[in-house]
């Protein structure tokens, strides 16, 4: 059976046991201005950005960002532009021609504009990937320096799906051209409330 | 055919060798700018390569950990000793839930593994959807770099391949048109999916969870609309803690492609409901290499592809050239392992000018490594009678300076002064497709002697 035998082969053939070296974070302790330093990651890696100020109200934010959108699924408990609502039941491939996905990003990375997003913000997991168009709403105070924070911050979720979105789906398979728009969402914008 | 004649054979294009030399150096200047932007960045490799030399010295123990956590997650988890029980366990997976349309993510270990045309025999439809594995996939061709599939291809190749097998239009290879055309071709694929193959990044033991990392998104698409997910994972994906992530994540996309992180970071710990998740840990070759103390640490490899992207030799002769699933310097130290004798070119490709270790993420000594494998093949395997002879001669005549500076000397005078056709002729290697520099009158020693005298 494949798996005693492999395990019996590494057995015979590892090396002494080395240590596991300890992440000393000081080492990566940065003073900059993460709030800063995300905005205009997020727009190096393809992703729109926009920040809103006080007096303004998301959902005319939204429209003005994506006036064509018709089917609209939101998980905003702030956002009344959802045209289609889901439950963790729906088939997935009833989102086919979703045109916006409107979700919560719990934090996002200053390092590499990416926000973390999980199972517990969409209730069916191919929706980020399946929209035309992503816009993720992201507080301000939810901003990390670095993906060793970022860790820290998701080390007692729940663990069934999550993942870390930096832009748009992307392709440079043909001659190296960069192209916005792969498999993916076609665009994605981030927005800081 | 060795590396060297594949090799002259992609060189017949001059234009074409040019642009994938520099487009490959352009993806090397930009992992730079991105590796300096990071502040600890070599305290980053120097933690990866530690992670990584824990993680072999101790690799059983972390995967029985990781299996119990999969398990407990309701993952179902299986155990392939090598490329056909790999297949098989894939294929029964497949007839167990009547899956005959599969999508498949990139997976450098289904390539080794040779799973498509496995399937495809058995009548089974598999799809690959990442853009560059789809067209080399069209071409009937394998990937000729573990990152950039089709680097080898140009757009209008692309445009003629569409047109033939997608119903497009000429565009004169329009990039933006040609992958929204693949977009909506592979949409329909999704869609229509019974199974979904991916690949694996990141295995952590402590959660028994795996991090899948794209630009495009099909990984995604694929396992999230199909009722089925197999992902596939060589023995060394294995990391320690999910604290570790931050290390490699870091280091990944920015060596790769000189991007901060890739588009999408999947974090895969249970199956949806209602969905089926299974994980194949296959060796297939991977303990035997653990068991080589000098080359063991090729198995720390996260696959990111910069040791190609900074290669002199892999940028002027092309993916395909190496002939293995794995080109460029790692594929040139972890092919031998497999087969000596096929790959025995391999570790020649090389000028050991140590760029690839320069860039490794995990501080591979690839260098050093191809190194130790020409000292074992030169015993092993037959050597050219040219190289033999010559190399016998060199010794021989190294041996004794005085004939050697006389040699030198003459030689100079040769190169001087003899007509172009005799020193441009084939006998000398350095005259193909290039001026030699111009002659100096005295040698290095006579140089620096004089040199010293003169203050």
């Amino acid at each position: 059976m494949g798996r005693e035998s492999i395990l019996k082969s590494i057995k015979r053939n590892k090396p002494e046991l080395v240590t596991i070296p300890e992440v000393d974070l000081n080492l990566f302790a940065e003073k900059l201005d993460v709030i800063e330093t995300f905005k205009s990651n997020v727009q190096l890696v393809g992703g729109n950005l926009r920040e809103m100020s006080q007096n303004e109200e998301l959902d005319t934010v939204i429209t003005a960002l994506y006036p064509k959108a018709q089917r609209i699924v939101s998980q905003i408990p702030g956002s009344n532009l959802g045209t289609i609502s889901i439950t963790k039941e729906a088939d997935p491939h009833s989102l086919e021609n979703i045109d916006l996905a409107i979700i919560k990003g719990e934090f996002g990375v200053a390092e590499n504009g990416s926000v973390w997003v999980s199972e517990n913000q969409f209730p069916v997991r191919v929706l980020p990937f399946i929209t035309n168009d992503l816009v993720l709403v992201l507080s301000k105070e939810d901003v990390c320096l670095h993906m060793h924070d970022a860790y820290k911050k998701i080390a007692d979720r729940e663990r069934s799906f999550g993942l870390f979105i930096s832009g748009p789906s992307k392709t440079a398979d043909i001659e190296q051209c960069l192209v916005i728009g792969a498999q993916g969402a076609m665009s994605l914008t981030v927005i800081l409330v | 055919m060795s590396h060297s004649e594949k090799a002259t054979l992609f060189n017949k294009d001059e234009a074409k060798v040019n642009w994938h030399d520099k487009a490959l150096w352009f993806v090397r200047e930009k992992r730079d700018t991105a590796a300096h932007k990071v502040k600890g960045w070599e305290e980053l490799r120097n933690l990866a390569s530690g992670i990584k030399a824990n993680v072999l010295s101790n690799l059983d123990e972390y995967l029985i950990e990781f299996e119990e956590k999969a398990k407990k997650n309701g993952i179902k988890v299986h155990w392939a000793s090598n490329a056909e029980e790999h297949n098989k366990i894939v294929h029964k997976i497949l007839v167990d839930n009547k899956a005959k349309k599969v999508v498949k993510s990139k997976s450098m270990l289904t390539e080794e593994c040779h799973l498509n045309p496995y399937l495809e025999a058995k009548g089974i439809e598999v799809i690959d959807t990442d853009l560059g594995e789809r067209i080399v996939q069209l071409a009937k061709e394998p990937p000729s770099h573990i990152v950039l599939p089709a680097i080898h291809k140009t757009k209008e190749e692309v445009d003629e391949l569409f047109q033939e097998h997608l119903g497009t239009k000429p565009s004169n290879g329009n990039p933006e048109y040609l992958t929204n055309e693949a977009r909506k071709h592979l949409r329909d694929k999704f869609i229509k999916a019974d199974a979904a193959i991916t690949g694996v990044n990141f295995a952590v033991a402590e959660t028994g969870g795996i991090v899948v990392c794209t630009n495009e998104g099909n990984a995604d698409m694929g396992a999230h609309l199909a009722k089925t997910h197999i992902a596939s994972m060589g023995i060394e994906k294995i990391i320690p803690k999910e604290e570790h992530l931050g290390v490699f994540l870091r280091l990944l996309a920015r060596s790769a492609t000189g991007q901060p992180i890739t588009t999408y970071s999947s974090h895969f710990n249970t199956p949806a409901p209602g969905t089926e998740m299974h994980i194949v840990i296959v060796d297939n070759g991977r303990t035997e290499q653990l068991s080589r103390a000098d080359f063991r640490s090729s198995l720390s490899c996260i696959r990111c592809g910069a040791c190609m992207n900074t290669c002199p030799i892999y940028r002027r002769s092309g993916g395909h050239s190496y002939d293995a699933t794995i080109p460029g310097p790692i594929g040139s130290i972890l092919s031998p392992g497999k087969d000596l004798t096929k790959h025995s070119s391999l570790p020649f490709a090389s000028t050991l000018c140590g760029s690839c270790s320069d860039v490794c993420p995990v501080k591979i000594n690839i260098h050093e490594q191809l190194y130790k494998w020409r000292q074992l093949i030169v015993k092993d395997v037959k050597q050219p009678f040219v190289k033999k002879v010559i190399l016998k001669t060199t010794g021989w005549l190294m041996a004794r300076p005085k004939l050697f500076n006389l040699l030198g000397k003459s030689g100079r005078f040769m190169l001087k002064y003899a007509p172009r056709f005799m020193v441009y002729s084939k006998l000398n290697a350095w005259g193909k497709s290039r001026e030699l520099p111009t002659i100096e009158k005295e040698n290095f020693n006579q140089w620096y002697k004089n040199r010293s005298k003169n203050g």
